[in-house]
């Protein structure tokens, strides 16, 4: 610029340029600070936007995980109290059938064993068609609400899995399998062992309670299974947490202000802006009219 | 030496310092007129006359006088057309970026009100009905949520087809002042050699013509060409002449009058029947987002919408509701502007993969999709799914948007530089013209001190006969 004539228009263009310059600067530091934010739109940072928009979606499909595992645990912890007072009642029937191979039992008291075992066939079949939102959780895929036909006591279950998805990588069977929990032959040997009792015939009484002893340990080994499930589900719902906590994190990192560096930047264009209005304030008041009497 | 012609000679000085006694004050007071060049006043000697009286045989009276030659308009031709071509490439940046940027704030990317999101939760309904296949809530919620998606691209394609809308009535706009400014100029052309034929100053037409000049440059990227010597300038838009002289030629606005159409039928700047390639100023900054910009947006969105279409209906298709009915269309229509929700009730979403079961799997597979390797395995080898198709559009238009600011600001600073020079060269300084004012003042007083001095030796000449 040096040579160049000064003018009252090209000193005013120039200094008006310089003022606007440092204005806009403190404005988008301003709105940075005020937002929270530096990537508002796709265009203040591209890259940024991408991967904000991917970490974005990603931290709403953990969120749904979350809740999906926390439908899993409510469904499991369903099949778990059906199986523990599944497991409760064999109990109380090996006890009848045990107590019913004593002899001298008056056919009284056979009756009411009898009568016993069939209340626990009932509710073992009740216990069988245990709902988690109108679905058996027994009763594999079918299209209806029992896993267990209530009166004749026959299974109505596929076996086929109920599956969720508990983290990007991992699906999960999420009900439990009738045949696992013996759904297929509980209540036929329940009936049949109240039969039995009532018409003492002691060497299917001892036939029935092997069987019962069977049936016994397989529901615990479906009640094992779900309890290692459940704290599979913990695991996952760990490792889905801190994913999404992570994410969280990242998406902040990207799109949101480093305050103490933005709150520099706006102090130190703040001086930038009241020094070039003080420059422009003190050379444009003088002229050679303030010189001439 | 005759006093008298010193007299003579004395008032020409007087003369002339009033003159530029005038200059000086006209560039004074319009030192902050926009477009206004400063004027000096070239003065010249003027020799003795060859025989000014009888009595002058004195060879060393050569004093004539001062005579005033032109008042010149100072302004470098060079310096103005640059800063001519400065603000029509401004111009053109400026209109083509607020065009983007408009579809820009319409995606809401990066956020929680985005397409991105809106998608996410849609699949994310799947998930809730997969694990409860027969709940009303849950299947009204993806229905609820796909309907969401569907306004949403209406909402991002509409706003587009908007700004496109606006900036063709923008561009109509641009057209009839183009039109306007250039018949302006003719008159002033024809101005400007009427009054250069009769010898009137022509100094503030030209002033007045440079103005339009610049206009019709920002307009359309009009290009001065020499001018004549009788101070007319022509104009051509990319080699076409639309001021020649005294004659100002019109440009129409043709083509499609939507979005739709522009594609196959762009809207076009034509001059009679030939098309008028605008390579700059507010016109072609226009013309760009019209042409490419705005309808390249409009497409990739059609395109997400369409891999969402394909991506859902394809397995949709491979399923049953739980009622064993299979799985039919879940989203019909052709782009953004039309996507709609097929199934009105939850009985008709297949959620199941085995006819017949209640299995939910089916909606696992369809809530699946929000992983886009799952999507783009089920749209085929090379293609990308509708979040990635997004993502994509979004970073285009971010990268493009962010391009033509940064040119903006370049832009403006070039523009700036070039408006500093012009104004340094033909802008008026305060200081200058003060101490001019003084040099006249005292030249004036001198002259007139010339003046009264002859008077009182001619007194003392005159007395002499007493």
């Amino acid at each position: 610029m040096t040579g160049m004539r000064v003018t009252t228009r090209s000193s005013t263009t120039a200094t008006m340029r310089g003022l606007e310059t440092n204005l806009s600067r403190v404005q988008r530091l301003q709105n940075q600070l005020s937002s929270g934010r530096q990537v508002e739109r796709p265009s203040d940072d591209p890259a940024a936007t991408v991967s904000s928009m991917k970490l974005r979606s990603q931290k709403r499909a953990d969120e749904q995980y979350l809740r999906n595992i926390d439908d899993a645990r409510g469904r499991l912890s369903l099949a778990d109290d059906a199986l523990t007072s599944m497991s409760t009642q064999i109990r109380r029937a090996q006890d009848l059938l045990t107590s019913s191979r004593d002899a001298a039992l008056s056919d009284d008291s056979r009756a009411a064993i009898s009568s016993e075992l069939v209340e626990i066939r009932k509710s073992v079949i009740d216990t069988y068609n245990a709902r988690w939102i109108d679905r058996p959780v027994f009763g594999g895929t079918i299209n209806g609400q029992n896993a267990v036909d209530p009166t004749t006591g026959d299974y109505l279950g596929d076996n086929a899995p109920i599956v969720a998805r508990i983290s990007r990588d991992v699906t999960m069977r999420i009900d439990v399998e009738g045949t696992d929990a013996a759904a297929d032959v509980l209540p036929d040997l329940l009936e049949r062992a109240a039969d039995d009792v009532s018409n003492d015939n002691q060497v299917s009484i001892a036939d029935d309670q092997r069987d019962l002893s069977d049936v016994l340990s397989r529901v615990l080994r479906s009640l094992g299974d779900v309890g290692a499930r459940a704290s599979q589900l913990e695991t996952s719902e760990q490792n889905v947490d801190s994913e999404r906590l992570d994410f969280v994190s990242r998406i902040s990192a990207n799109e949101d202000v480093d305050l103490p560096y933005a709150i520099m930047n706006l102090q130190t264009s703040q001086i930038a802006y009241q020094a070039s209005l003080g420059a422009a304030a003190k050379v444009m008041q003088t002229s050679l009219m303030d010189f001439l009497r | 030496m005759s006093g008298f012609s010193t007299m003579n000679t004395a008032i020409s000085g007087l003369l002339a310092s009033q003159r530029a006694l005038d200059v000086v004050g006209q560039n004074v007071v319009n030192a902050n007129t926009p477009g206004y060049s400063r004027q000096s006043v070239r003065v010249s000697s003027v020799g003795a006359a060859p025989s000014s009286t009888l009595h002058s045989g004195n060879a060393q009276a050569v004093v004539g006088g001062v005579q005033i030659d032109t008042v010149e308009r100072i302004r470098d031709t060079f310096l103005e057309n640059t800063r001519v071509a400065a603000g029509a490439s401004l111009e053109a940046v400026k209109a083509q970026t607020s065009a983007l940027k408009g579809a820009e704030q319409l995606l809401s990317e990066p956020g929680d009100g985005g397409l991105q999101s809106v998608m996410d939760d849609f699949f994310n309904a799947w998930h809730d009905l997969a694990q409860k296949p027969t709940d009303e809530g849950a299947g009204a919620v993806v229905i609820q949520r796909a309907k969401t998606v569907v306004s949403q691209m209406a909402f991002v394609s509409n706003g587009i087809e908007e700004r496109w809308e606006t900036s063709l009535s923008e561009l109509q706009s641009t057209v009839s002042e183009l039109n306007q400014a250039a018949s302006d100029l003719a008159k002033v052309n024809q101005r400007i050699r009427e009054s250069h034929v009769v010898g009137r100053p022509v100094n503030e037409l030209l002033d007045q013509r440079d103005t339009l000049v610049r206009k019709l440059g920002e307009l359309a990227g009009g290009k001065p060409s020499v001018q004549s010597e009788d101070g007319m300038v022509s104009v051509n838009v990319n080699g076409l002449a639309l001021v020649s002289g005294v004659r100002a030629e019109q440009f129409t606005l043709t083509g499609g009058t939507t979005l739709a159409q522009a594609t196959t039928n762009p809207p076009t700047v034509t001059f009679g029947s030939a098309q008028v390639s605008v390579a700059s100023g507010k016109a072609a900054g226009l013309l760009a987002a019209l042409r490419t910009d705005l309808p390249e947006v409009s497409r990739q969105l059609d395109g997400v919408a369409v891999a969402l279409r394909d991506v859902v209906n394809m397995v949709h298709a491979t399923g049953s509701t739980t009622s064993a009915v299979p799985g039919g269309l879940f989203f019909d229509g052709t782009g953004a502007s039309n996507l709609t929700v097929v199934p009105a009730v939850t009985g008709q979403l297949a959620v199941a993969q085995t006819a017949g079961a209640i299995d939910g799997n089916n909606a696992l597979a369809i809530a699946d999709l929000a992983i886009d390797a799952n999507a783009e395995a089920i749209l085929g080898p090379g293609s990308t799914g509708p979040s990635g198709l997004w993502r994509n559009l979004a970073a285009n238009v971010g990268t493009q948007v962010q391009g033509l600011e940064r040119g903006l600001e370049v832009q403006e600073t070039v523009l700036s530089t070039a408006d500093v020079a012009v104004e340094s060269d033909a802008g008026v300084n305060l200081d200058e013209e003060m101490s001019s004012l003084l040099l006249f003042q005292r030249s004036y007083q001198a002259s007139a001190r010339v003046i009264s001095t002859v008077d009182s030796v001619l007194e003392t000449l005159i007395n002499l006969g007493r």
